[in-house]
Parts: C-alpha cells; structure tokens; sequence
C-alpha cells in the first residue's frame, strides 16, 4: 500500500510537469491549428537560463522569474518571425517550421550551455515523510504551481475577453475575425501563453528531473502525448491528460518494468489515436478550451 | 466532433510521425570530408570516438578535454620521431549507431593509424565488430569485459567490470552481508552484471535477490528504489553513471532506505558528487586512485604520474579530471607508446599493445596478455567513499 502511494505521488508530480507541457500545446494549437514542436525545448531552455542565472549569483526566484520571462520572449519573437510571416499555415508547414525552430533552440543550447545534464536549486530543498511515504517539497511545489498555473489557464479562456476572443478564434475563425478579433493577435497571445507555461514547466522540473539541452525531446513527447489524450483541444484534458500519463508511467516501471517506462506513452498515443481521436475525456472536448 | 475531429487526428498523425523522425535524426551525422591517403612520412593520425553529447556526456567531455591536452603536449615536443600527430574526435551522440558511424568514418574516409573508444559499453560494442574487420588497432575507454573477450584487435583501458565486482564482493564478504539488491544501467554497461556478481559471489555464498534497471538517461528512480527497498537485501548496489547515477542515490536517501549502497566505478566524477549530493554521504565504490591522489601515501607508483596528470589538466581547464579522463590519458599513452616503438603498421602496433607489461598509468598498472586485453587487477582499484562531499579512501581497503 506503501509503496502504491508513493508511486502514486511520484507520478503526479511527473505527471503535472506533462500536463503543464500540454497546455501550451493545446493553447497554440486551438487558435492557429499549429503543432508547436518547439514546446519542450521552452522547457529546457527556462531551466537551463535558471540556473545558469543562479550560477552567476542571481537569487533563485529573480532567476527563476528571468528564465520565465526570457523564454515567454522567445515565444513571441518566434511567433512573430516564423509563424506570423506564413500566409497558408497547415499543419504539416507548423510542423516543419517548428521542428526547425526546434533544432535551432536545441543546438543553440548545446553550444551556450553545453551537454552535460544540470539540476537548478529546489525551491525548498529536502522533504519528509508521510505515513512512509517519502514527499519532497519540491514535488509539493511541482503540483500546487501546476494547479495554480492550470487553473489560472482555464479561468483566462472561461472569463476574460481576452481569452474568450482566443476561444471564438478556434471555434469560428470567420466569425471571430467577422467581430474584430484581430486572429493575428490571437496567434501572438497564444504563443505568449504557451511559452510562459511552458518555462514553468522548465524550472518546476529540473531541481528534481535534470535539465540538459535535449531533454525538451522527451518533455515535448510527453506533453505532446498528454495534450492528445485530451483531443489536443481543452485545457482541461491536456491536464488530466498529463496527470494519467505520469501516473500511468510509474506504476509500469513499478511494477510490470522499468523498460517500458516510456513505451507507455506511445502505447496510449496509439490507443487514443485509434480509439478515441477526439481524446478520452468525452466527446464534447471540441467545444472547450 | 466530424470535421475538427479528422483535422485532430491527422494532426496528431503528422505530428507523432514527426516526433519520432526528429528522434531519428538526433542520430544523424554529416558524413564529409575526403579520402586523405596515408603514408610513412605524412602525420600520424589517431582517432578518437566519444560520448560527447547525449546519456554519457559527463564521460565523454572530460575524456575530449584529456585527449586535446595531450595531444597539445605531443606536438610541443615535436610528435613522434619528428612526424607530426592528428588527432581526429568524433561525437557519437552516445547511441551505438553514431559509434559506428564514426568507426566507419575513421576508417575508411580518414584513415587513421588507431582509433580511442567510445566511452561506454554500448557504443564501444558496436565498433568492435568494425575494428575486427578492417584490422585497426582500438583502445575502448568503457567498463564491460564483453568489449575485450577473444578480440583480436581491441583493447581498454577503464577497469574490467568483473575486477571491480571481485573488489565489491570481497568487501561485502569483510562486511558479513551476503543478499544484493541490485539498481543496474539498462544499456550495455549494466549487461551481464547480476549474473556476474552471482558467479563471483558465490564461493563467499553472496547472491543477488532483486534486479531493478534503469535507462542511461532516466531522471525518476522512485519505482526502482521501493522495489530495492521491499527487496531488503544486506546491500544494495547502483550500478550506472552520472547523472543517472547521482540521482538514482539521491532518490534512495530520499527514500529513506537505511541499507548500505554501494556504486560502481561508473561515477568518479565531480558530477556525481554534485548530482548526488548530500545522498552520496557514506556510499562506498571501488574507483581509479585518482579521485584520491592527495590521500595516497608516497611511494605508491601511481602517485607521481597521477599528480602530474591532475595538475597540467586543472591548469588547463581550471577543474581537477575525473576518473574518465583517467582512461582517455591511459588510451592515449598505450596507443603513442606504441606508434613510438612500432611505427604506424597496424599489425605491430597490436601486437606491442598486447606485449605491454607493467606500464603506469592513471587507472592502474597495466599488464596486457593475448587473453588479457584490459590489463588491469583489482588492486587497480580503490574503495571510496564520499565524505562533506569529498571522495575519501575508506580506512579498511578489505585486502
């Protein structure tokens, strides 16, 4: 039971690190229909900046603060010089482009950072145990960041105008230009979303999963795969999305096999791709953002 | 659903279909360069295949740096008989297919005289096959004695794994512990480690009860450690490289598993400790002498090479070498040693690598025999621990 528990909490911790990845692909992909494969690489990028901003003597949360920043910059700058210019995006010129993007980020990391893997200070270092089961504080950071940055997400698109405008623009996108919402703009905030959340995600996880410049490739999968299992369309679903994966992954590496650790998240790709294209959490996942 | 369903799907297609590409092609390398031929006047080329990038970085980096260092000190001294040397560094992004890419590269495209490499087992395997047949003298940097059995051509010079297991066993026979639960690497490093600590343990009646792996590049160990911890073994061994390594440690003192570990001689490096941490306190490893050059009494032969070693190296780059650069400086001495005496005619050169008898280096003392291609006992190695995160020897060594 014991040890259910703790493989329990260590995959919602992983798990929220996923669905925070998944949310900026579902905010990118609901207003422009672009799969942003650049979306793990925010990840590394935010935690390779944190801590080498903390290892120049920045305190953690100023540095913290400027790798979020930095790369919700990053974000938009792409937005604006690979994505804006295109005047027929389909998905599969989104994907090319962005797995350019991708490329670029990952060598340019590579080259400024280096290759070996890094861990940035935990927000409060150590941990307890609980009933024995071993909880790191850091993991507490992990799930109460990620549930205030997810709900903070959905209330955006559920009671702002902003984020209603970013909703009728993935619903009717005639219609939403037809009333002055500018689908330009929407793109731009998109991004900015997709690459704040995207660096949270980026230092949440590294004090305790590492960070190198190329762990974006595993991260964006992961993420990419959660967002499906929510029909790529809803917050909500990319969360839960997340949440089950991570779950899902440690129970098999607990108990069927460490080996098919990662062969789970492509298992369930297929599954949902084949099964359920429109995700697992009901049909009416296309009305919601 | 309808239309923006099948718009979802086929983007999901595309986009999992590109995903996986992209991972391909993190494998990819540029061929390049021309068919330089090779002759006994021109430079003598040596080439190097590393973990430069990718799961072993934390090997392969300090191995380039020991191998660039060398090679600017050969040419200060005018290379070898007058004859310029080349050294030639190929990243394999630590999977086998670069390493054999590379291999192949070295080769054919670059002929080189003698290739150094790769960092790990996986990697090092996969040029064997190559080395073999095409009859080119290699020098594998990697643990696993598989790399070595009844080769023709290769040799190493990192610590056969089963010296380093002979050296754990005798320690836990000193300990009284005789059940192992064991965290290995799940690439080639970790291949065949359960059964030879079964094999070896045996006469002292020491067995492993619980395997768990782990991938080179995992960074969560919470399954792994509560299933060593139900286990409940005397001791339990780790048995991989950093990072992985640092954190596996971590997640098993977070766990709070009070059972003695042990590590390999995969982690002496400064990552490791700063990957581990407070976690590595206690941990006990068999490692090269060179993580505790300081501590080693004077006459011991290693000590005036190794110092040296330590010294041009944290000149040159501002931080001490760890045990892998060790390996790269011993590749490097056997292979000029043998250019020197042999020339560049690859069959000589085997053949003096193979005659080499007791040649100081940083892991130990060499004595290479035709069924002995690592040369190294255990006495090459020394158990340590860590301790306000400095390596320590452990006081009763267990000879």
């Amino acid at each position: 039971m014991t040890d259910l528990l703790q493989l329990l909490f260590a995959g919602l911790s992983q798990g929220a690190v996923y669905a925070l990845v998944a949310i900026g692909f579902v905010a990118i992909f609901t207003v422009s229909g672009v799969i942003n494969l650049a979306q793990g690489e925010f990840a590394a990028l935010a935690g390779l900046v944190a801590i080498s901003a903390v290892g120049s003597g920045l305190p953690l949360l100023a540095a913290v603060v400027l790798a979020v920043v930095s790369v919700a910059l990053v974000a938009v700058i792409m937005e604006r010089l690979v994505i804006f210019p295109v005047k027929r995006m389909t998905t599969l010129v989104s994907l090319i482009l962005t797995l350019g993007v991708s490329t670029g980020l990952k060598a340019l990391m590579l080259l400024v950072y280096g290759p070996n893997a890094e861990g940035l200070t935990p927000l409060t270092p150590g941990g307890f145990s609980l009933g024995g089961v071993s909880i790191r504080y850091q993991e507490l950071w992990i799930l109460l960041i990620a549930g205030v940055v997810s709900l903070a997400v959905y209330w955006f698109y559920e009671r702002t105008l902003a984020g209603k405008s970013l909703r009728a623009c993935a619903e009717q996108p005639v219609a939403a230009r037809l009333v002055g919402i500018s689908l330009t703009k929407a793109s731009l905030l998109s991004f900015l979303i997709a690459g704040t959340v995207g660096a949270i995600a980026g230092v949440l996880a590294s004090p305790i999963y590492f960070t190198s410049w190329e762990s974006g490739l595993t991260l964006g999968l992961k993420g990419f795969v959660a967002a499906t299992l929510g029909g790529l369309i809803s917050v909500r679903g990319a969360v839960l999305g997340g949440l089950l994966l991570g779950v899902l992954e440690t129970l098999t590496a607990g108990y069927i096999s460490t080996g098919l650790r990662d062969a789970v998240a492509f298992l369930l790709l297929i599954i949902v791709l084949v099964a359920r294209p429109a995700g697992i959490f009901g049909r009416t996942a296309e009305a919601r953002v | 659903m309808g239309r923006r369903t099948a718009t979802t799907r086929t983007a999901a297609l595309l986009a999992a279909m590109t995903l996986s590409l992209a991972a391909c092609a993190e494998s990819e390398e540029g061929g390049g360069g021309g068919g330089a031929t090779a002759d006994e006047t021109g430079p003598i080329k040596i080439g190097a295949v590393l973990d430069i990038t990718g799961a072993g970085a934390s090997l392969g980096v300090p191995e380039r740096q020991a191998l660039e260092l060398l090679a600017g000190q050969l040419e200060e001294e005018g290379g070898i008989d007058g004859r310029e040397v080349e050294l030639i560094i190929e990243d394999n992004q630590s999977t086998e297919d670069g390493a054999a890419k590379a291999m192949n590269k070295l080769v054919n495209e670059d002929e080189v005289d003698i290739v150094l490499g790769a960092s790990r087992t996986g990697p090092s395997l996969a040029m064997r096959p190559i080395a073999e047949s095409t009859e080119t003298p290699m020098i594998s940097l990697a643990a696993n004695q598989a790399i070595v059995e009844d080769s023709e051509w290769v040799f190493k010079t990192a610590q056969n794994d089963r010296v380093v297991i002979e050296r754990m066993i005798d320690y836990m026979a000193e300990q009284g512990w005789s059940t192992i639960g064991l965290a290995r690497d799940a690439s080639g490093f970790g291949e065949g480690v359960a059964e030879m600590f079964d094999e070896i343990g045996a006469e002292k009646g020491i067995s492993v009860v619980a395997t768990e792996k782990f991938a080179p590049d995992a960074t969560d160990f919470t399954a792994q450690m509560v299933n060593l911890r139900d286990a409940g073994a005397d001791v339990n061994v780790i048995w991989g490289i950093p990072p992985a390594a640092g954190l596996a440690q971590r997640a098993y003192d977070q766990l709070g598993i009070e059972t003695p570990v042990m590590q390999s001689h995969g982690i002496g490096n400064q990552v490791f400790l700063d990957t581990a941490g407070d976690a590595a306190e206690g941990m006990v490893a068999p490692l090269g002498r060179l993580v505790v050059a300081e501590q080693l009494p004077e006459d011991d032969p290693q000590k005036e090479i190794i110092t040296t070693f330590i010294d041009d190296y944290t000149a040159e780059f501002g931080a001490g070498p760890s045990t892998f650069s060790g390996h790269a400086y011993d590749a490097w001495q056997l292979a000029v040693d043998a250019l020197r005496e042999e020339g560049t005619d690859p069959q000589a050169i085997r053949d003096h690598l193979e005659g080499i008898t007791d040649f100081t280096g940083i892991s130990g003392v060499f004595t290479m025999t035709p069924e002995d291609h690592a040369g190294l006992s255990k006495e090459a190695l020394a158990l340590v621990t860590v301790e306000d995160g400095q390596w320590q020897l452990v006081p009763d060594q267990g000879d």
